[in-house]
């Protein structure tokens, strides 16, 4: 009881919507968050990247290093890059300005004025060759320190401690990205219908990503991050960056890797710390929803036999009943619903989706509160 | 002065002399073979132009096409006009075959044809010093312009893994897919066409100089075209190595670039950007060159800070040699490297700088006459600056992780190509089309040219930094929604340079049918300049002078006795 209790506290302090989550903790004795619940989850941590709100722009924008820098390693990109136009600027206006002059002041007017005969003057060579060198020498001091910063996580950070540091290996292939937490023991990559997964990260927890490939070169690339590897087959490429802001960020694959390139899309979510727990809770369970899901979503527009669903749910809680588990089955069949439906090139299914998917959901949800409710014991270990 | 030197006459030898198409397949003449690279050129970049189009109408919209396109193919339905609606492979094949066909066919022999024609006079040469060697090289460029545009007809069609071709994805659909085998041989036959002109442009100003014509007297555009040559020399065959290593993992079952057998890809890339670095140079050098000639002509002065000029050239040259490796800042290097390749990177700006200030020091105190030439000239200053303040911010590690590959490269290279060596072409054309056909291009065109160009290429190219800085990678077909204005602009800028090169064909072709020339000095410049290519006919007789001319040229203009 103790530990479904704490799972119910984590689970509502993180709600989006403080509100609701306020109702369901005093509540106590709820087990179950409302659907509209479990859709937020999926919301928050497989957010749909393309989303257009009624104006045709994008629910998630695109964030960059320089505007809205994401990671520590973003805001000292940023903060440098500023530094360093600054110092250029002068030679980007003047050149334009004493253009202007010439073209406005020496053009021949038919007035008979003699043309200049000079040809050279030392004093002013010497100034267009030492200032700017002077400029290369300002630039050059503040970028050294971020270099070798950009290099390496700093030592204090230990990274054999989870709660320190994420470590992912990231793997491209043609047109998609796999991710493998260390630490935490999660393998993701394309969801149920094989659009790409968000790269879930905490906020202010050290990221370290070792990037590979299965085939050809990719280069992994969220802009807000600030970082940007190359994928090669056959050796690692490692970077680091500590995400400072939480919320979705998008990015893309930025070497080209055959016809996919472009729709090798990359999404990344950066959460609080608890939310990652109840991020890792459902990746534990979700290999056993599987089966539930693919009896669920069987065949167009066919609804899944309501003995079958209910031997599959039945034995799925038969390992545990906890609602960490309960959560993470009714999360699962709404974050892969979300998928189908987002897909684009599936029409057929889209729209079936579209029409079944509540009535699936029913379905499914009663099956769970019956076979919970059923008298038959089960071991509530989380 | 002294007597000018004994006339050394051409052999009178008996030789079938033939006339029409004949004549210009088996001429050494270099201005003739100059003509051809430039005919060549012209319509080489329409046809890449044309590429372009298609890869712009296709990122006009960020892609809803494709879903719109992809409901149609599933429901049976009409599928609506989609450039690329079949595959997105065919795209790729596209920006790949752009980038080729405008780096090898478009922008290097560009400023070719113009040194092949207009050097050899300059410096008071007869012809080049290998005249069959010039016609041969131009010759190899038609075969390898076949093999990369017939490459798209072919089974898996062209090559798709973008002019850089880094394996393995240019080693994808080996012994299947011979598109890419084309382009590497393609690629070949350009780099020996293009080693063959440097070897003759370095013997050809060394040797061949008139007498007076001393180092410390040759043009700009020479002195260009000797560095340029040597760049040319040392970089070409490297860039045949590194195809050559594409080439051989893909039929002979070496492993040179597969990591899982031993290669290295990322020594592909080394090897490749050693040669392609240096060759961004060869794409603008000779302009800079040139340019320098059309300042002075126009504002009436003389070349400002000569000797500095050469020197600009020269460390550009070396510097440009040793910073390959910026264009890898992603691949994982070591800190340290990278920090050398950024300082290095860093350094070639200052030469660059030297350059634009003394260009505009020529023009200061001048008398500036607004001839089309003139204003590509003033243009170019203002677009290239903005284009290597792009590569400034680029050579930057911490600010390039984050700008490779997104469209902000995109738009550097194509402000420094197109805002650069393009306008300096246009520039170089209106200014020696006189002489080199003996008729004007017309100034009024003219105008409309300049200003659709230069707005043009300001929009289209501005517009696709702001695209990169918001994160756009490059290289792709769709993109989301949230680049949608900048890509839009873009496509609007690039119709505007399109119809500005559809008005310069049309001129060029009516060029024609003006009134032929008659003056030596058609701009009424040589006064003050002195230079040789305006102190003969227009076009020049064939073997140029039939005495090696005086130097300085103030003799051979008096001889002549059309000084204005
Ligand atoms: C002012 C001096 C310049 C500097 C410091 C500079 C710097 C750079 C850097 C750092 C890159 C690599 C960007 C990346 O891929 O991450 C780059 C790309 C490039 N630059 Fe420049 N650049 C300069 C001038 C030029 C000029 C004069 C040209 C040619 C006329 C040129 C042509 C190119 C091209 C073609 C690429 C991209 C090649 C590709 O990736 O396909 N640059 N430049
Ligand atoms: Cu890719
Ligand atoms: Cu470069």
């Amino acid at each position: 009881m103790m530990l479904r209790a704490g799972f119910l506290t984590k689970l509502t302090m993180r709600t989006m919507l403080v509100a609701i989550a306020l109702c369901l903790a005093t509540a106590g004795t709820s087990v179950a968050a409302d659907t509209a619940e479990v859709d937020r989850y999926v919301e928050r941590f497989n957010p749909d990247i393309f989303q257009l709100d009624e104006n045709g722009k994008p629910v998630h924008e695109m964030k960059n290093a320089f505007s809205s820098p994401a990671s520590d390693i973003a805001q000292d990109v940023a903060t440098n890059n500023w530094f360093n136009l600054f110092v250029f600027m002068p030679f980007l206006i003047l050149p334009q300005i004493l253009l202007l002059v010439v073209i406005f002041k020496f053009r021949d007017r038919g007035d008979g004025r003699k043309p200049a005969t000079f040809m050279t003057n030392h004093k002013l060579e010497l100034a267009w060759t030492a200032i700017p060198c002077l400029a290369l020498v300002i630039v050059s001091v503040p970028v050294w320190e971020l270099l070798y910063k950009m290099e390496l996580p700093p030592t204090q950070v230990d990274t054999n401690n989870p709660d320190q540091a994420t470590i992912v290996k990231v793997t491209g292939r043609q047109f998609a990205w796999d991710y493998e937490y260390k630490h935490e023991n999660i393998s993701i990559g394309t969801d149920a219908a094989g659009l790409q997964e968000p790269l879930v990260l905490v906020l202010g927890r050290t990221t370290l990503l070792n990037i590979t490939s299965n085939d050809v070169n990719h280069a992994w690339w969220v802009p807000a991050y600030g970082v940007k590897k190359d994928a090669f087959k056959g050796r690692y490429t490692n970077t680091w960056f500590t995400p400072t802001v939480a919320g979705v960020f998008k990015g893309n694959c930025a070497e080209l890797c055959g016809p996919g390139h472009g729709i090798m899309f990359i999404s990344s979510v950066v959460v609080t710390a608890d939310e990652f727990d109840v991020y890792k809770s459902l990746q534990r369970h979700r290999a056993d929803t599987f089966k539930i899901w693919n009896q669920l979503q069987r065949g167009a527009g066919e609804t899944a036999s309501d003995a079958d669903l209910k031997a599959l749910v039945t034995k799925y809680f038969e390992k545990d009943a906890s609602d960490g588990r309960r959560f993470a089955l009714r999360y699962w069949i709404a974050a892969n619903f979300a998928s189908l439906r987002r897909k684009p090139q599936d029409r057929a299914l889209h729209d079936d989706v579209i029409r079944t998917f509540q009535s699936k959901r029913d379905q499914l949800e009663q099956l769970i509160a019956t076979v919970l409710s059923s008298p038959k014991p089960v071991a509530s270990a989380e | 002065m002294e007597p000018i030197a004994p006339a050394v006459i051409a052999p009178q030898l008996e030789i079938k002399r033939y006339t029409g198409i004949m004549d210009w397949l088996t001429t050494v003449d270099h201005k003739k073979i100059g003509l051809m690279y430039f005919w060549f050129v012209v319509i080489m970049g329409l046809v890449g132009g044309a590429m372009a189009g298609a890869i712009r109408v296709q990122l006009a919209t960020p892609g809803a096409v494709w879903e719109v396109v992809e409901a149609a193919h599933l429901n049976g339905t009409d599928v609506p006009f989609n450039l690329f609606s079949e595959n997105r492979h065919l795209y790729n094949q596209m920006v790949t075959m752009h980038a080729s066909i405008m780096i090898f066919f478009t922008i290097i022999p560009g400023f070719i044809a113009f040194m092949n024609y207009i050097v050899p006079i300059m410096i008071g040469a007869r012809d080049m010093a290998f005249p069959k060697m010039n016609a041969f090289g131009f010759w190899l460029l038609i075969p390898a312009a076949i093999l990369m545009l017939t490459s798209f007809f072919v089974q898996g069609g062209a090559a798709a893994s973008g002019w850089t071709a880094y394996p393995p994805l240019s080693l994808q659909g080996m012994g299947t897919n011979p598109g890419q085998d084309m382009w590497v041989f393609g690629v070949h036959l350009a780099g020996v066409s293009s080693i063959l002109a440097a070897i003759n442009f370095i013997v050809t100003v060394t040797n061949l100089r008139a007498p007076g014509m001393t180092w410390s007297r040759l043009p700009l555009f020479a002195w260009a075209t000797i560095f340029v040559s040597i760049i040319q020399l040392l970089a070409t065959p490297v860039l045949a190595a590194a195809v050559t290593m594409v080439l051989m993992d893909r039929n002979f079952g070496t492993t040179f670039t597969i990591a899982s057998q031993g290669g290295d890809p990322v020594l592909y890339q080394h090897i490749f950007w050693t040669y392609s670095h240096p060759a961004v140079y060869i794409m603008i050098l000779p302009g800079f060159g040139a340019i320098s000639h059309v300042f002075a002509s126009f504002s009436r002065k003389r070349i400002f800070g000569y000797i500095s000029m050469i020197y600009a050239i020269g460390a550009i040259t070396l510097l440009g040699f040793m910073v390959w490796a910026h264009h890898m800042f992603s691949v994982g290097m070591p800190t340290i490297l990278q920090a050398y390749f950024m300082y290095a990177s860093l350094l070639i700006g200052v030469p660059t700088g030297i350059k634009v200030f003394n260009w505009l020091a020529t023009m200061w105190g001048g008398s500036i006459r607004f001839t089309t030439s003139m204003k590509f000239a003033c243009g170019f200053i203002c677009l290239f600056v903005i284009g290597g303040f792009g590569g400034l911010i680029l050579a930057m590690v911490p600010t390039d992780i984050s700008l490779t590959d997104s469209y902000f490269v995109v738009g550097h290279f194509h402000m420094v190509l197109v805002g650069g060596s393009v306008m300096l072409l246009f520039s170089m054309t209106y200014y020696w089309w006189p002489k080199m056909s003996g008729h004007f291009l017309s100034e009024k065109a003219g105008s409309w040219v300049f200003w659709l160009m230069f707005l043009g290429v300001f929009v289209a190219f501005f517009a696709m930094h702001i695209s990169g800085y918001a994160g756009m990678p490059r290289r792709v077909p769709v993109y989301y929604a949230d680049f949608k204005f900048s890509n839009y602009l873009t496509t609007v800028g690039y119709f505007m340079t399109f119809i500005a090169a559809l008005i310069f064909f049309v001129d060029l072709l009516v060029s024609y049918r003006r009134p032929k020339i008659t003056v030596d000095d058609p701009w009424a410049i040589n006064d003050i300049q002195q230079s040789l290519e305006w102190a003969t006919s227009c076009p020049p007789p064939v073997y140029n002078f039939a005495v090696s001319p005086p130097i300085p040229v103030v003799e051979q203009i008096a001889h002549r006795g059309n000084n204005p």
